[in-house]
């Protein structure tokens, strides 16, 4: 631009702020607007969309899939096209290339013409620009596979009663389902191991949550605890490992109360005298505390695997174990502590509290019902005249 | 420019000056509403704590000499689990007659100890001097010691603590 | 009453000076897109405010990030909002910072006499993305985690100072606290301090040197 061409402008640029108007009220009201309806927005966003909730950080996990905030998508992208030995080509001398392009811009391209006809050059230059950029972000989020599913533990209750299922399923066949320890019995390899208590204050005082976290994780290879945790062959993520380590210092530390909520969520709800006890309410948290640990896949069951209410009812070597209204069936006996041809005593170690197996005759005797019935109240009786 | 009339008579500047300050205000009060109750959220949450603390075996408390004892609690505060001290002097007055007192002086919060020597809990940072029954010697505090509830049970003393 | 009190702070502040020179002044007649500098200003304020916020529970400690931004987003009142507003406010940010970009470049509006506007621009881009990499970080989860670990290492590939600009982003060989203790740093005092800075001089220029007119055919 010369000196010509600057004047030439600068009378242009006057007289359409002649012709124009004021930044305030005119100019500012249309700024207000955008950016108040950018605020709605951002107000739904975080009201109905929220921020995703994802796991821990965990170093250990190398199975995580990374991928970057998607406005760096495209980058991340562009670089699947410099392989090997050419990487630093991507990663160095475009972007580099890219912003100095768009730094220096005013000083290389100093011609005066404004409108976007009049510079096809620059115009079709930065399209395309957008246009890569828009397509590589575009394909890098559809090449990108989908993140695996995780639950994210919201507060302390919700970890507690996570945790109390997990320990049901991976602790219970050496600790017992109250961590009351004793004579391992059917674990392969560990017969006849006696396992102290966890549930008592000479466990739970000298322990530090991060101690007993980092047993679970590593296991103790030496007492023949195997490990627990994703990053030494075991089958529990850091936050599964953390939400039993929660269960047991609330559960079983009397330094710590328990919150109302968890106490109540985690409880087998107590029955009245006449209720029927259901699968869902009362059968299936007796059964995740004290069963599937043994009762799950790739263990040795006779094949009676206890998961779900169909498996409850008709899995099995010696199936039907559970036959409404028969109190003889092999799981009424069992639980009773009968040596019976199906197999012995269950649970193997201990028998079950009273109040559960109550529950149990109680459910088989009033027909084993998977969910409660629609009405359980007795009618009220009619005041008299 | 000339000032466009709207049909009601008001000129386009003052429109625009009623609609900046509303929607102004409307941005304002959704940021700064809550904003408060952010900043002051963990103030107004109360961690209630009402049990019966063990402080020892009656055997091991001697007659008429004020003892401390501490003991620990943890809670959650925040998202980290804190352990809180407390500090209680026992006076043994007779064979089942205490005095439970907490260590904690009524001025200030400065924790207040037993000297054998001015037979007095002293508070070391304004002077505040209590007697052994916990009554006020001299000193800047309100009122005397605060008490806690006891009983003994089995053999053991418990005192009352109550939070929240 | 008001008319005297106006007129006090005016002889001592220039209120006058500063409505005439900033709000009282004539601009060419412009559309909508002219409203993408101010909506960006907006959404830096606003990120600005929410972020302040969010530092008054946050810690940066591989420990307890995530557990106090667990905390906000769980028992702190209002808590989702603020991180929410942050969270999805930094996406807008880079969306109307971007197409503010796109808008000076089709009109033309990086020529004389607006040049520096127009590398302060580019600088307050770059630091948007900064901004964002570097937030990406502090909630210290798997995303988090996982996604600066492999940015990072991709600095690892330029050549002959490549490995040197990676140690000294990860305050070591690996990510650690010292990483998630500089990138917070970042996050909160030196790329702000740089952006306040920066969109000081560019406001100056807009107002200074005015804003720019929609070019006609001729242009």
């Amino acid at each position: 631009m010369d000196q010509a061409e600057k004047k030439r402008y600068e009378e242009r640029y006057q007289a359409e702020k002649q012709r124009g108007e004021k930044f305030f009220p005119d100019i500012i009201y249309k700024d207000l607007v955008v950016s108040f309806a950018l605020f709605l927005v951002l107000i739904l966003l975080a009201t109905f969309v929220g921020v995703s909730s994802e796991p821990p950080a965990d170093p250990s996990d190398t199975s995580y899939i990374p991928r970057p905030e998607w406005y760096f998508l495209f980058l991340f992208e562009l670089l699947k096209y410099f392989p090997g030995q050419l990487e630093w080509v991507g990663t160095t001398v475009v972007p580099v290339i890219a912003i100095l392009a768009l730094l220096l811009l005013p000083f290389y391209d100093r011609g005066p013409l404004r409108h976007w006809r009049k510079r096809p050059i620059a115009i079709s230059v930065m399209s395309l620009a957008v246009a890569g950029i828009v397509a590589l972000t575009i394909m890098a989020s559809i090449t990108t596979p989908p993140q695996e599913e995780f639950s994210v533990v919201a507060s302390v209750t919700d970890e507690i009663v996570i945790g109390q299922d997990l320990y049901g399923l991976h602790c219970v066949e050496c600790h017992g389902s109250e961590g009351e320890g004793g004579e391992i019995v059917s674990v392969e390899g560990l017969e006849g191991v006696v396992v102290d208590p966890l549930n008592a204050p000479d466990f739970m005082y000298t322990r530090t949550d991060d101690t007993i976290f980092n047993v679970i994780d590593y296991g103790q290879q030496d007492l023949g605890m195997q490990p627990f945790g994703k990053a030494y062959g075991g089958e529990l993520q850091r936050s599964d490992i953390g939400a039993i380590v929660t269960f047991m210092r609330y559960t079983w530390d009397d330094r710590v109360e328990i919150p109302q909520e968890a106490a109540a969520a985690g409880a087998v709800p107590t029955l009245g005298p006449d209720d029927i006890p259901s699968y869902s309410l009362h059968v299936e948290p007796i059964i995740r505390r004290t069963c599937v640990s043994c009762h799950r896949p790739n263990r040795e069951n006779n094949e009676y695997l206890m998961q779900t209410y169909d498996e409850v009812m008709n899995s099995g070597i010696n199936a039907p174990n559970v036959i409404p209204g028969d109190l003889n069936s092999n799981v009424i006996r069992m639980i009773l502590r009968e040596e019976i041809e199906a197999g012995g005593p269950m649970p193997p170690t201990r028998a079950l509290k009273a109040e559960w197996v109550e529950i149990w005759i109680r459910w088989v005797e009033g027909g084993a019902p998977e969910f409660p019935l629609e009405s359980t109240d007795t009618p009220e009786p009619t005041p008299a005249p | 420019m000339p000032e466009i009339e709207h049909g009601g008579g008001i000129s386009r500047r003052s429109f625009v000056t009623g609609v900046v300050a509303f929607l102004g205000s409307v941005i304002a009060s959704v940021i700064g509403i809550p904003a408060i109750g952010y900043l002051i959220a963990p103030g107004l949450k109360k961690h209630t704590s009402d049990e019966w603390v063990p402080i020892g075996k009656l055997e091991d408390i001697p007659m008429d000499i004020p003892i401390l004892s501490t003991f620990t609690r943890t809670s959650q505060i925040g998202w980290e689990r804190s352990a809180t001290s407390f500090g209680v002097y026992v006076v043994r007055k007779s064979a089942d007659e205490f005095d439970v007192f907490s260590n904690i002086c009524t001025h200030l919060s400065c924790r207040v100890s037993w000297k054998d020597d001015q037979e007095a809990f002293v508070c070391p940072c304004h002077n505040g001097i209590f007697g052994k029954d916990g009554s006020i010697i001299s000193g800047p505090q309100p009122r005397p010691l605060d008490r806690f509830e006891y009983k003994v049970e089995d053999g053991t003393l418990l005192v009352h603590l109550v939070e929240g | 009453m008001a008319a005297k009190w106006i007129s006090w702070l005016d002889e001592r502040l220039g209120l006058t000076t500063i409505y005439r020179t900033i709000l009282d002044r004539k601009v060419p007649k412009v559309n909508w897109f002219f409203t993408l500098g101010s909506a960006t200003l907006f959404l830096g304020v606003l990120q600005g405010l929410t972020g302040i916020f969010l530092t008054v529970y946050y810690v940066p400690h591989p420990e307890q990030a995530y557990d106090s931004i667990n905390y906000i987003m769980t028992e702190v009142s209002f808590g989702w909002l603020i991180r929410g507003i942050h969270h999805w406010g930094a996406s807008l940010l880079v969306i109307t910072v971007f197409l503010h970009m796109l808008r000076t470049f089709f009109y033309g509006a990086y020529k004389y006499p607006r040049e520096i506007t127009w590398v302060t621009g580019v600088f307050l881009l770059l630091l948007t993305l900064g901004m964002g990499f570097t937030g990406y970080l502090l909630p210290w989860n798997q995303r988090a985690f996982w996604a600066t670990t492999v940015a990072t290492s991709i600095t690892e590939t330029v050549p002959f100072i490549g490995p040197f600009i990676n140690t000294a982003l990860r305050g070591g060989t690996e990510l650690s606290t010292l990483t998630l203790v500089r990138f917070f740093s970042a996050h909160i005092w030196i790329l702000p301090a740089l952006v306040v800075a920066i969109v000081g001089i560019h406001l100056y220029l807009v107002v200074r040197i005015g804003i720019s007119h929609v070019p006609a055919k001729d242009e």
